[in-house]
């Protein structure tokens, strides 16, 4: 497994990135960290060269934990960590979700929620069509998939039979007060995928289930995951920090939670 | 128009594979002879038309040329968003016919008339808007915009207009009649056959066209003194010809209402106003 990246680095730039920003969705975006440096541990993909013909896909569809996919990203070396400060600036173009148009790295631009996956299985059937190993992995929410676009677009990739395609479902309990979707693995059984559940915060499970070999169907990782996780704050007040960026005296409290 | 398309992507998909058909359960066994000589390129992913919209973007991405066919109101309106976004904010070109326009489908009612997407997509950046009004100009058309660099809206019908138009240059308007007159029609698509035998007997000068966006204003420059009316049975002719021309402008369009009386299409055209009898009433009117 490669991954010699630092899930605590990364929290450290959000974490800055949105004092010094003023934007950003810190607690999905800590969520999110272990499975976007999971599967690129494992992903065919060069920094250096973003838009290689053979790198794999990674897309991800909940497009409002961008902050946290940038600082990743920037943790796997494709681009200096301070330039990430600039999120959601005027001229920047880390916009506050990702923007295939402006930015070499991002495969599919997301936002409204429901999309990535769409397209993610149109990627997918292309490979299929041009007969390659190319890998796609889609990483949605748990709230994302209230949108009924998620399920159309499972029930296509199960139909055509993209086993070239992972889903990586983070279950952080979102959608706790209103339309939270239970036993999601279940579900995405039914539907026809093959399901892994895993603790979406721990790098070595979810590499373990991204490296199975899996056969005729589409691969869906549920991933349990903790909103906020790394900062005792964020993780009690959720809800409140939902779209907040901390001040310096709050920076400052939230980096020593991630060292405790 | 619908057996002109199959019989168009037979012909050139000959020799263009980067074709990818994503059909929504419509139109199947219509394209059976592409499917059983294509089976890998034609796609009927189901009733999911946004999702349709979306897999064509990811296809888009790797070098296909998807094209997306359902029925006119559903691979439109339902999958408004994901055209918006996935295929032209993405630049992940994508082409989309559809079939049933406006009230070609009046017995079914108003779930299934279309009148909304022309005016719409026009607002969508870099995106063509295509209106043929008969077989020999969807064969044209698909010829042409099939293979833009942009994504396109197809719209075809199974009422066309009768005419056998010659030297149309896609992309351009064409004056059907110059006649040094007063006034000018213009129209675009199947209409043209209630426009043509309303204006039976009045003297006018007649711009068609067929493909709304981009939209070729020099046809109308020639005209630009004289009183100018539009007739569609849609939207977004008349807002482009305004856009294009500084003079009043005058429209018979649909109304401000639902058209909803089954029937036939020339039942429905009679309900919103857009029979031979009220077209000529129109051209007549100060």
């Amino acid at each position: 497994m490669v991954s010699l990246a630092s899930p605590r680095s990364v929290r450290k730039n959000i974490l800055e990135s949105s004092h010094k920003s003023g934007h950003g969705h810190i607690p999905t975006s800590f969520s999110i960290i272990e499975m976007v440096l999971a599967t690129y541990g494992i992903m065919n993909h060069n920094p250096n060269e973003p838009k290689d013909p053979d790198r794999d896909i990674f897309i991800l569809s909940k497009g409002h934990a961008a902050l946290g996919y940038y600082c990743c990203l920037a943790e796997l070396g494709y681009f200096d960590p301070k330039i990430v400060h600039s999120f959601g600036g005027a001229g920047t173009i880390f916009g506050c979700h990702p923007d295939r148009v402006k930015q070499p790295w991002v495969e599919v631009s997301c936002g409204s929620l429901g999309h990535g996956i769409g397209v993610g299985t149109g990627i997918a059937l292309a490979q299929k069509i041009n007969n390659t190993n190319r890998q796609v992995y889609c990483l949605i929410g748990d709230g994302e998939s209230n949108e009924g676009t998620v399920w159309e677009a499972v029930m296509v990739a199960v139909g055509q039979k993209l086993d070239n395609l992972t889903i990586l479902y983070d279950n952080n309990q979102s959608q706790s007060r209103c339309l939270q979707i239970r036993k999601p693995a279940e579900i995405f059984s039914a539907f026809g995928c093959e399901v892994h559940e895993v603790n979406g915060n721990d790098i070595d499970e979810l590499q373990k289930v991204l490296s199975l070999p899996v056969n005729g169907r589409p691969k869906c990782i549920v991933a349990n995951t903790i909103k906020g996780y790394g900062c005792r704050t964020l993780v009690n007040d959720v809800f409140a920090w939902h779209r907040r960026s901390p001040n310096e005296q709050e920076l400052n409290q939230l980096l020593e939670e991630l060292d405790a | 128009m619908r057996n002109q398309f199959k019989d168009t992507l037979l012909k050139l998909a000959e020799d263009e594979p980067r074709f990818a058909l994503l059909f929504g359960d419509i139109s199947v066994f219509l394209f059976r002879e592409f499917q059983a000589k294509y089976p890998n390129r034609f796609y009927n992913l189901g009733i999911c038309e946004a999702t349709l919209i979306s897999v064509a973007a990811g296809l888009s991405s790797q070098g296909f040329i998807p094209i997306v066919h359902s029925i006119a109101p559903f691979v439109t309106e339902r999958a408004m968003e994901q055209i918006k976004l996935d295929l032209v904010y993405n630049e992940l070109p994508a082409k989309i016919v559809s079939c049933g326009a406006t009230f070609d489908y009046a017995w079914d009612g108003t779930t299934h008339h279309a009148w909304t997407d022309t005016g719409w997509m026009r607002m969508l950046p870099n995106f063509e808007i295509c209106q043929p009004g008969s077989k020999k100009e969807t064969d044209q058309l698909l010829c042409h915009y099939l293979f833009s660099s942009s994504s396109s809206y197809i719209r075809l019908s199974d009422n066309p207009h009768g005419e056998d138009i010659n030297d149309i240059t896609p992309g351009k308007g064409i004056i059907l009649q110059d006649q040094a007159a007063d006034l000018t029609v213009v129209t675009a698509g199947p209409i043209l056959k209630n426009v043509r035998a309303a204006l039976d007997g009045i003297s006018a000068n007649l711009i068609y066209y067929n493909v709304l966006k981009p939209f070729d204003s020099e046809p109308l420059q020639k005209f630009k003194n004289t009183k100018i009316k539009v007739v569609h049975d849609a939207f977004g002719l008349f807002e482009a010809v305004c856009e294009n021309i500084d003079a009043p402008v005058k429209k018979l369009g649909l109304p401000d209402r639902f058209c909803c009386s089954y029937g036939t299409i020339d039942d429905v055209r009679k309900l919103a106003g857009l029979d031979v009898e009220s077209i000529r009433a129109f051209f007549l009117k100060e």
